[in-house]
């Protein structure tokens, strides 16, 4: 098994990474509020990209090369999971009262956690070590493979790399962690609705087809009351200038053809789409993969839900249904930085990355 | 503890890359964190991780001291005699242990306030003093005091104490780091710890608290840069006649610099104080090996005689067959005073000695008379100047952090290794915490490098002040020695040895919260300098800059303006 993964390893290695370079001129604007119905009907693998996976695969070797590749990522890491944690904590204060110091610490204790396009298992690991029992899935396999082998060197992380129940003994009280090369429409059909207290899917959709659908996967899949945390990167000319222009081509912080700009989604379209967005109707089997376009559910799923953004406050959402953060990279103290609430210039800041919360009704 | 410190890197055999057989063998012991070293920057490492409960809870931590630990443990001195190896503690360092709970265990009755400072040049005799009034000192302390003069093993026995509250991180002692290995992994192996009982450790995280000669450091691959100074430091602890009512008390340190390099006299009691005297290895043998009656005169002599007098009592000591008896000395020692005609009453006099009645006038421009050196406490380093060139391992070198001796050895002329080191363990320390709390991988390079970025910048500086110092001062080239005898420029590098005081008094403690606080104008104008970058490339592609350019600027503006207002 060992052998098999080291000549893997290898064989990524010497792939040649090639420069590609994808015109935004040849890019269809697939953005949310663009989505075209007829991708929507494809089956289990509409939000793979092809070429974004081989993009990624390719690029495999070096996720756990922290000043390499995917060092930005990296770096990113501490950010993300300060957002998830004090969101987490946020809502959890706000259900139940104070919260002991044992919670506090692992704040994920005891709960469910997908982390969708999980590459390396950045987020991952992280996720595991605060407590929660985490299943990362990726589109492409080797990534797959590197996050396996980098978790089972690990013993701080309950690691498992056939089924679910196997776990290794260890004095720490991080949850169980396994990956999976899947995608999210198959997990979601394998799986049913309705499966995970907290749904990750981190610098994801910017690299997905049909990311309408994509996110109503990834919607599904959380539990009523639970939270769904993206981060992306903002369709603006700033996004364009920092991310594509300068990081890729100027500084080669990260291979060109990472990023492609049509992609990109701002903050207030994903605000817009939760708007809109209904969870279909409990309990439900039937409806899974069926991905009606908020507007015909509506008629249907009216009465038995309600939208997760209830309403905006001159473009916010309330507290308690919905955020979005800017994170700002500070080159000279090399880290990333998460904008604070109300800010000023909180939206220049979103122009560019941002993290995303949501939090699925409660049905009770 | 001294001989602790020779640990010879050649007997510590380096393998950087281990064979595969070494990683599967898998007798080793998983421990999330292993310090190696149980000096006072190891033991306070321990003491704050085991004072922090999310870290007590969920990491393992061991340290290794190759040194026996109950020595330090049922160290005990009686009252009036003190070790020969002080350190003066900044408010900053003591805030911390206290934090962390240690300072409780201190022995508080053998440690000793300072609250001013004095410190004169040699041959101009400019002179500077500072006290504790204009230092920023940690809310909570007594404004008097700049700094506690405490004995390292007094410091050592209470962390050792604290530390005995906190079962769960694992002491090893007389125990060798033998060689440190490279688990070979793809992705990056671990650290594997052998060490002289046979066992091997698995580290997540490897600290270097290993001192000057740190076989960490040379196992991580990290090199350093320094050089040994030519130049010994004598310590010893000085008994004295006690300051009359009339007097201040003996709270204030002096430090005087000769062309040979500076005396310093530390105060540890009222009748007892500590000298560190940084001379030439030739001049130190002498000192040492000379019968204490001559070394207490020379003392008293080298922080009164003019500088000429002083470089005679030198030759004399040096170019003596046998060895300079008491008596002869004494004789030199007046006729030179006779012929400066230093007034026998005066504080600066050495022979006529304390009198009864009032003090001179003068009395507190030198440190009272050196009646007696204490037996068995004279004792002689050689001092150096090293800094590794990172503080946090890369490649073979993975999840391995330097703290302490090991990252960095200073002069002991401003009295500051020790705080550079109780600091670089208080960032780590939280750093460690941080990245606990975010579910990071604390044996990570992106997880130590705040601790880096804390530290690097901050030692350097003060190193590079106090480096500076002793080289105007160790200096033989005509103008320099002209413009220091004329007090020109004295008087600025003394005020760099201030400035090098001040960094570590207390400000450097809060300088990391308020730079979380201001965290997002640097964010803000982190924007703003990506976008310059950009700007600056003109000529890759003009008109995308022009166009986007305009949309950063009127960005920045929406950034920057509303807190102005
Ligand atoms: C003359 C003099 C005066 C000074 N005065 C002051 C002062 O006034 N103020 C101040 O702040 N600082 C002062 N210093 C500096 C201060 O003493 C040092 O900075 C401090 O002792 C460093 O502590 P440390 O824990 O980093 O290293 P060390 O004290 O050197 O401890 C290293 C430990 O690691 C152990 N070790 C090493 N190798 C191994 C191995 N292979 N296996 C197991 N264990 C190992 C050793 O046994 C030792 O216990 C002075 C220094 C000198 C020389
Ligand atoms: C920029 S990486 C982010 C990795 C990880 N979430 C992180 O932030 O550390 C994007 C990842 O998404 C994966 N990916 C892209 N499209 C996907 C899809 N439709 N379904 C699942 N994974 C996808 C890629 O293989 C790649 O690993």
């Amino acid at each position: 098994m060992r052998a098999v993964r080291r000549d893997l390893l290898t064989a990524l290695r010497r792939t040649p990474s090639f420069i590609h370079i994808r015109s935004l001129a040849h890019q269809s604007r697939r953005t949310l509020s663009s989505a075209t119905t007829s991708q929507a009907a494809d089956t289990s693998h509409s939000s793979v990209n092809p070429d974004e996976i081989a993009h990624f695969s390719r690029l495999s070797s070096m996720w756990w090369d922290e000043r390499g590749e995917f060092g930005l990522l990296h770096k990113m890491n501490p950010v993300r999971m300060q957002f998830i944690r004090d969101k987490v904590l946020e809502i959890m204060r706000d259900d139940e009262g104070e919260l002991s110091a044992e919670r506090e610490r692992n704040v994920l204790q005891g709960l469910d956690v997908l982390d969708v396009g999980c590459g390396g298992g950045l987020l991952c690991e992280s996720l595991a070590r605060q407590g929660g029992n985490t299943l990362g899935i990726d589109a492409s396999a080797s990534n797959i493979t590197i996050a396996s082998l980098h978790a089972s060197s690990d013993p701080a992380l309950r690691f498992s790399d056939s089924g679910p129940s196997a776990s290794s003994s260890s004095h720490t009280k991080g949850g169980q962690l396994r990956y999976e090369h899947t995608s999210v429409e198959a997990l979601l059909a394998r799986e049913g609705p309705r499966r995970f207290d907290v749904v990750c899917s981190m610098e994801v959709l910017e690299h997905v087809d049909n990311p309408r659908q994509f996110l109503q996967h990834c919607a599904e899949l959380v539990k009523p009351g639970g939270h769904l945390f993206l981060s992306t990167i903002s369709r603006t000319p700033l996004a364009y200038l920092l991310t594509i222009f300068a990081a890729e081509h100027l500084l080669r912080l990260v291979t060109p053809g990472t990023h492609t700009y049509a992609k990109y989604v701002k903050p207030a379209e994903l605000l817009g789409f939760f708007q809109a967005y209904r969870s279909p109707p409990s309990p439900s089997t039937s409806t899974t993969l069926s991905t009606p376009t908020p507007s015909t559910s509506a008629e249907s799923a009216a009465d038995a839900t309600r939208p997760w953004i209830s309403r905006l406050y001159g473009g916010v959402p309330a507290r308690t249904e919905a955020e979005t953060r800017g994170i700002v990279y500070v080159p000279w103290n090399g880290e990333w930085t998460l904008v604070p609430r109300g800010a000023p210039g909180k939206e220049c800041a979103e122009a560019v990355n941002y993290l995303f919360w949501v939090r699925r009704p409660r049905e009770d | 503890m001294l001989t602790a410190f020779r640990v010879s890197k050649r007997r510590v055999r380096l393998a950087t890359r281990a064979t595969r057989s070494l990683s599967t063998t898998a007798n080793h012991e998983e421990s999330d964190i292993v310090i190696v070293g149980g000096g006072p920057a190891g033991l306070t490492l321990a003491s704050a991780l085991g004072s922090s409960h999310a870290v007590r809870d969920t990491l393992k931590v061991t340290l290794i001291e190759a040194g026996d630990l109950d020595k330090v443990r049922g160290w005990s001195m009686q009252p009036g005699k003190f070790s020969n190896r002080v350190s003066s503690i900044t408010n900053a360092s003591q805030a911390f242990l206290q934090d962390i709970g240690a300072w409780d265990h201190v022995g508080v009755e053998r440690t000793c306030p300072i609250e001013e400072m004095q410190v004169w040049d040699g041959i101009s005799d400019a002179r500077i003093m500072f006290s504790a009034a204009e230092m920023p000192s940690p809310a909570g302390f007594p404004q008097g005091e700049m700094a506690r003069l405490t004995e390292n093993l007094n410091l050592q026995r209470a962390l050792l104490r604290h530390l005995a509250s906190h079962p769960t991180i694992q002491l090893l002692d007389k125990v060798k780091l033998q060689s440190i290995s490279c688990e070979e992994r793809e992705g990056g192996g671990w650290p594997l710890v052998h060490l002289s009982d046979g066992r091997v450790l698995r580290a997540r995280l490897l600290v270097g608290a290993d001192g000057p000669n740190s076989p960490v450091r040379a196992f991580s691959g990290i090199q350093s840069y320094g050089w040994a100074y030519d130049t010994h430091a004598v310590v010893a602890t000085l008994d004295h006649v006690p300051r009359s009512p009339f007097e201040p008390p003996n709270t204030t340190a002096y430090q005087r610099f000769l062309p040979t390099g500076p005396i310093a006299f530390l105060p540890i009691s009222a009748t007892a104080s500590s000298l560190v005297w940084s001379t030439t290895p030739a001049l130190a043998r002498r000192l040492v090996a000379s019968e204490p009656a001559v070394l207490a005169d020379m003392i008293n002599a080298a922080f009164r005689l003019p500088e000429v007098s002083m470089r005679y009592l030198h030759d004399r000591l040096l170019e003596a067959d046998a060895p300079l008896s008491a008596s002869v000395l004494r004789d030199e020692i007046a006729f030179r005073e006779r012929a400066h005609g230093v007034d026998p009453r005066s504080a600066y006099a050495v022979t006529v000695g304390a009198t009864t009645g009032v003090p001179p006038a003068d009395a507190d421009a030198v440190p009272p008379l050196v009646t007696s050196i204490q037996p068995g406490t004279v004792a002689s380093f050689p001092l150096r100047y090293n800094h590794a060139d990172a503080y946090v391992g890369e490649g073979a070198g993975a999840r391995t952090v330097l703290v302490g001796d090991a990252a960095h050895t200073v002069h002991p002329l401003a009295g500051q290794g020790l705080n550079m080191g109780l600091a670089d363990v208080e960032a780590l320390a939280r750093c460690i915490h941080d990245a606990l709390s975010r579910g990071g991988d604390i044996g990570s390079y992106t997880a130590l490098l705040p601790y880096a970025r804390e530290r690097y910048f901050e030692n350097h500086k003060i190193m590079s002040a106090v480096d500076k110092l002793h080289k105007l001062y160790a200096a033989q080239s005509a103008p320099v020695v002209w413009a220091r005898s004329v007090g020109v420029e004295v008087l600025n590098e003394l005020d760099t040895l201030k400035a090098a005081v001040m960094m570590t008094a207390g400000s450097g403690r809060y300088s990391s919260q308020s730079a979380k606080a201001v965290g997002w104008d640097l964010a803000a104008s982190g924007i703003e300098n990506v976008a310059r970058g950009v700007g600056a490339a003109k000529s890759v592609t003009d008109a995308l800059i022009g166009i986007a350019g305009a949309g950063v600027q009127g960005l920045l503006r929406q950034v920057t303006s509303p807190r102005r207002s």
